[in-house]
């Protein structure tokens, strides 16, 4: 692994930005695109910011990974609301923290900023999910 | 479609798939090419080929290129274009072969596919340590699979029985197929009490890693009463991809990207899903097997568990699926499986299937691909028809 990619996205890692197609409303995180992967049209873009949460919209619990991977590691698709108004990001999001008989789909999970892997010795921060506090079962 | 040239399947050839430590990539596709070549009806040489479409994602990083199928079977001075289209390499390669044949630019045209999976597959199996943005954390192939399984339970309430009744039936197939890498059988309470690997899915509803190769022969109209009088037509070919990134709700409970594929391949064809008689399809995983069911049209959306139920896939039912094993006991040797899955047909639909065989004496045969790629978020998707009648 190399360190650049990870530059390029680390305000979409770090402080979840994200982009808005300004012709048909889809959120791009987290890669800042030209060409819009919905509508396909080669879109101006409007930057915006996801909310640290989100909806569990399907998740496995991941058992067999390398080493480096702590498990079990549940993994679901999520779709995180902007801050403001519009249309959520769909996104891959890990969870932290949490038993994986605690998860269903539908439930709102809690973003939390986790140092996520180290390239080259160097840490990458992103979010990871987890059970929202207060809503132990 | 008048002005374009017909295409005809006139060979197939294969080695027996499984864990082959003692060929090498060059080994296995000079055995497959020998084997198409021999299985011509009145028999097809080197000197015959004009061009060739090699299948291969190249995982063991030793055949890129054209040259890579070159070598070992000594066509050169040709045009020959390696395929890459992540799991629907095989399927692809041969669409394109099709394609060039279709249009009048090739009368004899290779198609081969191989890949060495279990020299250094690891790290595409894992997928987790990929340097890229998603799988870097630990996505991998069972994990996006999977998710369409957890999805599908929770929306259309099928079972985790209907789901690993899809392995039980294709263990089934691969127990009588003579090139199967797994040739045993199991039941529905071995698949749910195998090993768990992602949950929902354990150990028996995932495809093995598997070396193999195969080839395929497809020449135009202008030529085909040389090598056969019972050729096999093509009839349609789809390709299209998508990415659940986009949005759309189907793409958590399926694959747009293989109703697309279809759609086109239909039209093309001029049928309908209710028209097809056998199938092969992409059984990476038995969820993908089930979800493809309503992709492809043969059920409705969500009826895929119900579909399964009612017999209508196994090997004596109405549409047989996967009568091979399909991956989950063929095996998946990347670049070979779309290409082995075609012969599949070609061998179905001449009625020389041997143990497989499909009793309903299939008029039209579908066969099926998909892959993952880009940062474990988009799909690929081929779908190629064979028809008996041109």
């Amino acid at each position: 692994m190399f360190e650049p990619p990870y530059t390029r996205t680390r305000a979409a890692n770090e402080r979840l930005r994200a982009h808005e197609c300004d012709a048909c409303g889809w959120v791009s995180f987290p890669e800042q695109p030209q060409f819009c992967k919905r509508c396909g049209v080669d879109a101006s873009w409007s930057e915006t910011r996801l909310q640290p949460r989100g909806t569990v919209r399907s998740y496995v619990v991941q058992q067999r990974l390398p080493e480096e991977f702590e498990t079990p590691l549940p993994l679901a698709v999520m779709d995180m609301p902007q801050e403001e108004s519009g249309e959520p990001a769909r996104v891959y999001g890990l969870f932290t923290e949490t038993d994986p008989a605690d998860i269903e789909i539908g439930m709102e999970a809690e973003g939390v900023f986790r140092r996520v892997f180290d390239v080259a010795g160097l840490p990458i921060h992103s979010f990871k999910f987890t059970r929202p506090r207060g809503d132990r079962l | 479609m008048s002005s374009e040239t017909d295409v005809a399947v006139v060979g197939a050839g294969m080695i027996d798939f499984g864990e082959l430590f003692e060929q090498s990539i060059d080994d296995m596709l000079a055995a497959a090419f020998r084997d198409c070549l021999d299985d011509v009806d009145k028999g097809m040489s080197p000197a015959d080929v004009d061009a060739a479409w090699f299948g291969t994602i190249d995982i063991a990083d030793n055949a890129s290129s054209g040259l890579g199928l070159s070598h070992p079977t000594g066509l050169f001075e040709m045009p020959v274009t390696r395929v890459e289209n992540a799991c629907a390499t095989g399927s692809s390669a041969f669409r394109s072969a099709v394609e060039s044949v279709r249009a009048g630019n090739t009368d004899v045209a290779l198609v081969a596919g191989a890949e060495k999976m279990r020299d250094s597959a690891a790290g595409l199996i894992e997928g987790a340590a990929l340097d890229q943005v998603w799988r870097g954390r630990g996505v991998t192939m069972p994990a996006f699979f999977g998710l369409r399984a957890t999805r599908h339970m929770e929306e259309y309430g099928t079972t985790r029985e209907q789901i690993a009744k899809i392995s039980v039936k294709n263990h089934e197939n691969g127990a009588k197929y003579p090139h199967a890498h797994y040739r045993f059988t199991c039941d529905v309470d071995d698949v749910v009490d195998s090993p768990q690997v992602t949950y929902p899915l354990n150990l028996y509803d995932c495809c093995p890693v598997t070396d193999g190769a195969a080839a395929t022969l497809v020449v135009s109209e202008d030529v085909v009463d040389e090598f056969t009088d019972d050729p096999i037509w093509v009839a349609g070919s789809g390709l299209s991809v998508d990415s659940f990134e986009r949005g759309n709700d189907e793409s958590l409970v399926g694959f747009p990207a293989t109703e697309q594929a279809a759609g086109q391949a239909y039209e093309q064809a001029g049928i309908t899903a209710d028209d097809i008689d056998v199938a092969e399809v992409h059984d990476c995983f038995t969820i993908t097997e089930l979800v493809t069911y309503e992709d492809l049209g043969f059920c409705e959306k969500g009826d895929g568990g119900a579909f399964i139920d009612s017999g209508e896939p196994l090997l004596d039912g109405e549409t047989p699926v996967n009568p091979s094993g399909g991956l989950l006991a063929k095996g998946h040797p990347i670049g070979a499986t779309g290409v082995a899955q075609v012969n599949e047909i070609y061998e179905q639909l001449r009625g020389k299937a041997g143990a497989v065989q499909a009793d309903n004496d299939p008029e039209y045969g579908l066969q099926h691909n998909i892959g993952i790629g880009r940062n474990a978020t988009g799909s690929v998707s081929c779908v190629n028809i064979l028809s008996r009648q041109r």
